[in-house]
């Protein structure tokens, strides 16, 4: 997809998971959210956004992951974030309150 | 009868908007012209006042309706009348001769005007039309009107009706055939490009010699009238009618006025032999001057338009390629913190041709620049082209495998593909500018030259054929790391071969110049200068400048353009600034997205309509690292709310922010304690 991050999905035990891989910022936002959308199957009660190869994301990605949530919320679906903790983006997160509204976990496997 | 009336009414006569004052002054000195040609043509009767062989005033009244508009008629009738009176008959017989004097060249004008007739006589059917129509078959009138008044007053016999007619029709055919073109032509002096001094001594000569010649042939018992002819031709052919005209009423009026004294090849002969001799001399005369001036006109006008038609074409597919190789060329180099780049293109002049000379800069998403110059072989669009297509090529193979090795062997595989139809040269490097190290391998390509600790040395390592030469070529590859202060120097042959000068002087003193302790664009300027000389190009030249700079200290200033697709080239400068600079991690990531979030804005909101510059500037001082971002731009919404979430990140992320809009644009200023010293 873009040359700044590239998105692949896998299902990890039963709950589909999409690893973004790279950088989020204005130019690719939308891009990355198309494709995120497209890899996700309709029927899961939870999906993942696994952000822990993600090295940087300014606020145009904070809105689209708000947006992703609210689009899945309309379908029953609850989006989870992975973020390490001390990550770069962790605080970027926190500073716009998007961990109150979206449930963000360390590892993969809290989730 | 619609497309003529229109066509006429689209065409008005060139007499009627003149001036009443203006237009009895045109009569009465066409009226005196008239008179004054009829006394000279009296002067070179035959016979008394009989027999006239050469009647300038019908050449004079074509002349004056065509110029002036035929409603010259009244002073063309009334001159005629005047000339005829005292040697006609009786007045009646003087009006009708003067009412076919008058109608014959109005009927000649009307003809002419009706065939499209150009009074320039710089085509072939303007001299058939003045002499078929404007000469012979108009004065048919005039002839047989004078004859047939002369037969009815008693004046001749009818016997010698058929005689008299011929000779009055071909002494009014000629004074139009000799002196219409003549005074046709004399507009033409300010009308057309005015002779050079040259060209005006030649004409003079020519009408010297046109003199002396037919001076000379008329009086001689020798029949050498002819003699006359190459002279003609000589004035039709180097001046057209300009002198052709003029030289033509000079040999007619010579041969006439022989004949009239009956001196030279007219001495021995009859009257009728003797009018036979002078109008075949001079009809002669005439249509060799006038066709031979018409065709030689023709010709320098397709000579002209056809040469017109090459330059162009020649401009035209230059001025094509040239924006094509433009076009190809890099828009702006990428900006790269502690990297200085610059480089040139300059087109060859010496000819119109372009080569297939390219440079190139690609940014790798890891922070690497893959810099390439090459050359394809040959000029013009096809090397243009081609240059294109490996241009593109070369960042696909980047993209997909940096290694020179791998970037060379995919290039070799395509060229054998593509409609090249000679070999090209290519230096590929793969420079990394965290570390400075550099790996390339050269196919074929002048070996750049790197300038350090005051030396310059010539990287001839790694270097293979040029692509497109052999098949399966191994490529090798070399690497070096790059100091910080060092250079390099990358460029196309057209920097270093002069005509006149080796090839090795010219490395020699590229070597020697590159020495120079000045900025990487100034260093451009200096190689160009110097090495090119003040002789124009004789090939094509692509120059590249790469220059490492040590970044500790120096702040950092960037301008890019405002487009979200920059914010990741801005945002890897300002990494690598901080982290040459010492910032701690933690302080490093804040400030890196405070940054982004700033230019974000300027990219969203200042340039609605037209696009824009960002600009960025970042120093350190007393442990704090101060950013400013600015743009020129009005934006849409005010500051306090497009800022949104980026502001509220600038402001979570930095210790200050201000925000400052004026009529000149935005500026967002952010300050940020940090930990400096360590090295990230």
């Amino acid at each position: 997809m873009t040359e700044l991050a590239t998105v692949d999905a896998v299902t990890l035990d039963g709950t589909p998971v999409v690893r973004v891989s790279g950088e989020i910022d204005l130019s690719n936002a939308a891009d990355v959210m198309e494709a995120i959308a497209a890899t996700l199957p309709t029927n899961a009660t939870t999906v993942v956004v696994d952000l822990s190869d993600t090295g940087y994301v300014d606020s145009a990605g904070i809105a689209m992951l708000f947006r992703l949530a609210e689009r899945l919320g309309h379908g029953r679906q609850q989006l989870h974030l992975v973020v390490p903790t001390g990550a770069p983006i962790r605080r970027v997160l926190e500073l716009t309150n998007l961990t109150s509204v979206i449930p963000v976990h360390d590892t993969l496997r809290a989730t | 009868m619609m497309g003529q009336a229109l066509v006429r009414a689209g065409s008005p006569d060139p007499g009627s908007r003149r001036r009443p004052g203006h237009q009895v002054l045109a009569l009465v000195l066409v009226a005196a012209a008239y008179y004054l040609g009829a006394q000279l043509g009296l002067s070179l009767s035959l016979v008394d006042h009989n027999v006239t062989p050469l009647w300038p005033p019908t050449g004079i009244a074509v002349t004056a309706f065509l110029l002036l508009g035929r409603n010259m008629w009244p002073g063309v009738a009334v001159a005629a009348l005047a000339v005829n009176l005292p040697i006609t008959a009786t007045p009646l017989a003087a009006a009708a001769t003067a009412a076919g004097n008058t109608l014959a060249p109005y009927v000649a004008a009307l003809l002419l005007e009706r065939v499209g007739f150009r009074r320039q006589l710089d085509r072939q059917r303007d001299a058939l039309a003045i002499v078929f129509l404007g000469a012979l078959a108009s004065m048919l009138i005039s002839a047989t009107t004078g004859t047939a008044t002369l037969a009815v007053s008693g004046a001749i016999s009818s016997g010698e009706l058929p005689g008299a007619w011929a000779v009055w029709w071909t002494g009014d055919a000629m004074g139009v055939l000799a002196v219409a073109p003549f005074l046709l032509c004399l507009p033409l002096f300010w009308e057309l490009e005015p002779w050079p001094t040259a060209r005006w001594v030649e004409a003079v000569a020519l009408l010297v010699l046109v003199t002396a010649v037919s001076a000379w042939a008329a009086r001689s018992e020798a029949q050498v009238l002819f003699l006359v002819l190459p002279v003609l031709g000589w004035a039709a052919w180097r001046l057209q009618l300009r002198g052709a005209a003029p030289a033509a009423l000079i040999a007619s009026l010579v041969a006439t006025s022989s004949a009239t004294n009956g001196s030279g090849p007219f001495a021995a002969e009859s009257l009728a032999q003797r009018m036979l001799t002078l109008q075949g001399f001079n009809a002669c005369v005439a249509v060799t001057s006038f066709f031979l001036a018409a065709l030689v006109s023709e010709r320098l006008r397709t000579a002209d338009a056809l040469a017109a038609a090459a330059t162009e074409r020649v401009r035209r597919e230059h001025q094509i390629a040239e924006t094509l190789q433009r076009s190809l060329l890099p828009d702006r180099l990428p900006q790269v913190p502690g990297v200085d780049l610059a480089a040139r293109y300059v087109p060859a002049t010496a000819d119109v041709e372009v080569g297939g000379d390219w440079y190139d800069v690609i940014s790798l998403p890891d922070g690497r620049l893959g810099l390439t110059i090459g050359d394809v072989a040959g000029h013009g669009l096809l090397a243009a082209t081609s240059m294109g297509q490996l241009r593109m090529a070369v960042r696909a193979y980047v993209l997909q495998d940096p290694a020179p090795q791998a970037v060379l062997a995919g290039l070799e595989r395509l060229v054998t593909q593509l409609p090249m139809p000679e070999m090209a040269t290519l230096l590929y490097l793969l420079f990394d500018p965290d570390t400075g190290s550099v790996r390339y391998a050269n196919a074929g390509h002048l070996p750049p030259v790197l300038v350090a600790d005051g030396q310059s040395t010539f990287l001839t390592d790694a270097l293979v054929p040029p692509l497109g030469v052999t098949t399966g070529t191994t490529f090798l590859e070399a690497s070096l790391t790059l100091q910080p202060g060092a250079t390099l120097v990358l460029y196309t042959d057209g920097l270093v071969e002069r005509r006149r000068v080796s090839l090795q002087d010219g490395l020699d003193r590229l070597g020697r110049e590159a020495l120079a302790d000045v900025g990487v664009d100034a260093l451009c300027d200096l190689l160009l200068h110097t090495l090119s000389g003040p002789e124009p190009a004789a090939d094509d030249i692509a120059l590249l400048v790469v220059r490492m700079i040590p970044l500790t200290g120096t702040p950092l200033a960037l301008a890019l353009p405002a487009e979200a697709r920059n914010l990741q080239e801005m945002r890897r400068a300002v990494h690598r600034w901080l982290r040459d600079s010492g910032i701690a991690d933690d302080d490093r990531n804040d400030v890196l997205i405070a940054c982004g979030e700033a230019c974000a804005n300027a990219v969203r909101h200042a340039y609605p309509v037209r696009p824009g510059v960002m600009e960025l500037e970042a120093r350190l001082s007393q442990e704090t690292v101060s950013i400013t971002v600015r743009d020129h731009g009005r934006w849409r919404t005010p500051v306090h709310r497009g800022g949104g979430w980026g502001l509220q990140l600038m402001r979570g992320l930095m210790d200050s922010v201000e925000l400052v809009t004026t009529d000149a644009g935005t500026e967002v200023t952010m300050l940020r304690r940090v930990t400096a010293g360590g090295i990230g």
